[in-house]
């Protein structure tokens, strides 16, 4: 099975390059864009299976991206992953609404992070199986 | 601004009075305009259509009387100068009305169109300044706040970098690490947690000044964020070798709270009380009923600490506040846990305070309101003056299918509880508030005046509603059960007040039961892995 593609949208390289690193070590395929602009560009030529993005954007912000992606047939479908420093009292409903799959304020824990990443691509291990009974 | 005209509002219902007052301010030397009404009524219609320079005011009028009258004016116009003229010289109605806001008290018989003249003008002035004042203050705190939420978001930014290169390290996918290099790693790693828990806490506390702060209050069943809290600080308590204790008292019933900001207090107390108490001590977390405040829930975190002397008792609570005699100061953080968890218990209704003497620990408690599951039930479950023969709990959970749930979780299950509100009758029949904390299994249940044969026929609409919708089957797994709710023959002069009390409190002790078993599962698992 070859490896799913993540794209990672956000301005700070820094974070880009550390991502990318901990991504790849968990078996993704990377591409990065650092504007709104080229993350569009970029998901419409490379068709990653999942784009984690930033809301704080150059060239159109995060929400602009979501909007796009949200109207475009051939994305519409790729799950979201907002990876955001503001503050999710204001941001994380609208995300979510604007069809993001999940709201990460950063720093986020990585383990939740990469845990999202499976359940968003459907390659997470199966919960539990189901337990309920009345007491007795 | 001499030469502007003034527009006098003038609220008086004694056509004397009215025309005395008329004169005094046409007979001065600046241009006026009078515009008379005689009801209360009338005069608050008046200024909803325009806003005049400056309301006289007489105090009893037809519809309205005394302190009263002036007090709805200004609620109605808080910007517009209120000057009472009134027929009585009543200097504490006088001293009322100025601590209220209006800018001067005039007494009908003791006018000159001087003094009336200048005492408007005054009125206008001095209400200028203080809505001055007033916008410059309110901008002086947006400021402050929005530089705060700015610096706390621009923190963030190289906090997350520092964050995720250091985990890379840790995790070794740079390379192997020596020991020691571990060792360090993971003191950097603990300081940025530290730094980050105080930038979030910095912008929670500006949220709290601003009157921000939001909370969701639900039903809740205390016991189960007792033990959350616990069972997440079980491992530093452990580390300094404290007794980490819980005591709930078994008659609790439910609460009226934000879940998730209830175990923010909570663990902040508890973490609190872990650090200030020494090796070897113990912390309990109690959770009780007290007799003469039926209304709330008492919760308490009780350490063997070295205790609080009175100084610090009366501003630990307050914001920036760090106990001067703490050993480690310089880890102690910014002092705004105590503070954001007054916050919290005061959006909730309740009241925290502290407990304390030196060298012989500390108690911290906080109270929230209990959840009336009684006053819920009592339109549904009882008819024409007595208690319907049969109660079937029906329980219906909804557990997802991943860890965490696929797509907005609240959402889903809120949809789900919208639809099971379709399914009963409304009149005899409740869905019961939901009560999962976030994230994980969310068990809804439905209280049906019925019977079991009947509750059965329900279950399986239910589940025919639920199935229909196609989202989600990709989301959960939903399991339908139903059981009778046995209760005791009521006592001769039982009345209905305490019968509809009786069903409550087993309802609830079915759903905390279900609940536990639940929680018990869910801890099984995790430990499994």
């Amino acid at each position: 099975m070859s490896k799913a593609k993540i794209l990672v949208v956000d301005d700070d390289p820094d974070l880009v390059r550390a991502l990318r690193l901990r991504l790849r070590a968990n078996n993704y395929d990377v591409t990065t864009a650092s504007d709104g602009y080229a993350a569009i560009a970029q998901a419409q030529k490379e068709r990653p299976a999942l784009i984690i993005l930033d809301l704080g954007l150059p060239v159109g912000d995060g929400f602009v991206v979501l909007d796009r992606l949200q109207t475009s047939d051939a994305l519409s479908g790729v799950p979201v992953i907002v990876l955001s420093a503001r503050d999710p009292q204001t941001n994380e409903e609208r995300a979510l609404k604007a069809g993001a799959a999940a709201f990460f304020q950063k720093p986020a824990d990585n383990e939740e992070l990469m845990n999202v990443i499976r359940v968003s691509l459907g390659t997470e291990a199966a919960s539990p199986p189901h337990t309920a009974a009345w007491p007795s | 601004m001499d030469r502007q005209t003034t527009n006098v509002l003038l609220i008086e219902d004694n056509p004397g009075d009215a025309d005395l007052v008329r004169l005094r301010l046409v007979e001065g030397a600046s241009p006026v305009n009078v515009s008379c009404v005689n009801r209360l009524s009338d005069g608050l219609a008046s200024l909803t259509r325009e806003t005049p320079s400056v309301v006289l005011l007489d105090l009893n009028l037809p519809d309205s009387r005394g302190a009263e009258t002036f007090r709805r004016v200004m609620e109605h116009s808080p910007n517009v100068p209120v000057v009472v003229l009134s027929g009585q010289d009543d200097e504490a109605l006088a001293m009322k009305a100025l601590h209220q806001g209006v800018q001067d008290y005039l007494v009908k018989g003791d006018i000159s169109s001087k003094h009336l003249e200048r005492a408007i003008r005054y009125a206008v002035e001095r209400q200028g300044l203080a809505r001055a004042l007033e916008i410059a203050q309110k901008q002086q705190i947006d400021f402050k706040n929005q530089f705060l939420s700015h610096v706390s978001h621009e923190l963030r930014t190289p906090l997350t970098c520092i964050h995720q290169y250091v985990s890379l390290l840790l995790d070794g996918l740079a390379g192997t690490l020596a020991p020691e290099q571990t060792d360090h790693l993971k003191t950097i790693f603990k300081s940025v947690n530290q730094l980050h828990a105080m930038i979030r806490d910095l912008l929670e506390a500006t949220r709290a000044e601003s009157g921000k702060m939001r909370i969701e209050p639900r039903c809740v069943a205390l016991g189960e964020l007792v033990q959350q809290a616990v069972a997440m600080l079980r491992p530093t308590a452990d580390e300094k070798k404290i007794g980490l204790e819980i005591g709930v008292d078994q008659r609790l019933r439910l609460v009226h709270a934000d879940p998730d900001r209830v175990l923010e207090v909570l663990i902040n107390l508890v973490d609190n009380a872990i650090k200030f108490t020494p090796a070897e001590g113990s912390v309990m977390v109690q959770a009780s009923l007290v007799e003469a405040d039926p209304g709330f829930v008492y919760l308490s975190v009780s350490d063997t600490g070295r205790g609080i002397g009175p100084e610090a008792k009366a501003l630990i609570f307050e914001r920036l506040y760090q106990d001067p005699d703490s050993v480690d100061n310089n880890r102690s953080g910014l002092g705004l846990g105590l503070f954001i968890c007054r916050e919290i218990v005061r959006l909730h209704g309740g009241r925290i305070w502290v407990s304390s003497e030196l060298g012989q620990g500390s108690t911290f408690t906080f109270t929230l309101p209990v959840y009336s599951l009684a006053k819920l039930l009592a339109p549904v479950i009882s008819y024409e003056g007595r208690l319907r023969p049969d109660f079937v709990l029906v329980k219906v959970e909804l557990t997802p299918l991943s860890n965490p749930p696929r797509g907005n979780w609240k959402e889903t299950w809120q949809e789900c509880a919208e639809i099971l509100r379709h399914c009963v009758y409304l009149d005899k029949d409740l869905v019961l508030p939901p009560m999962g904390t976030s994230g994980t299994t969310e068990t809804l249940f439905v209280l049906a005046s019925t019977d079991l044969q009947r509750a059965g026929i329900m279950a399986t609409r239910i589940r025919e509603q639920l199935e229909r919708v196609e989202s989600l089957k990709t989301k959960c797994r939903v399991n339908i059960t139903t059981r009778p709710v046995e209760l005791p023959l009521p006592g001769p002069d039982e009345s209905l007040d305490q019968q509809i009390q009786t069903v409550a409190d087993h309802v609830t002790q079915l759903i905390l039961a279900s609940r536990q078993i639940h929680a018990g599962a869910r801890n099984g698992a995790q430990t499994s892995n």
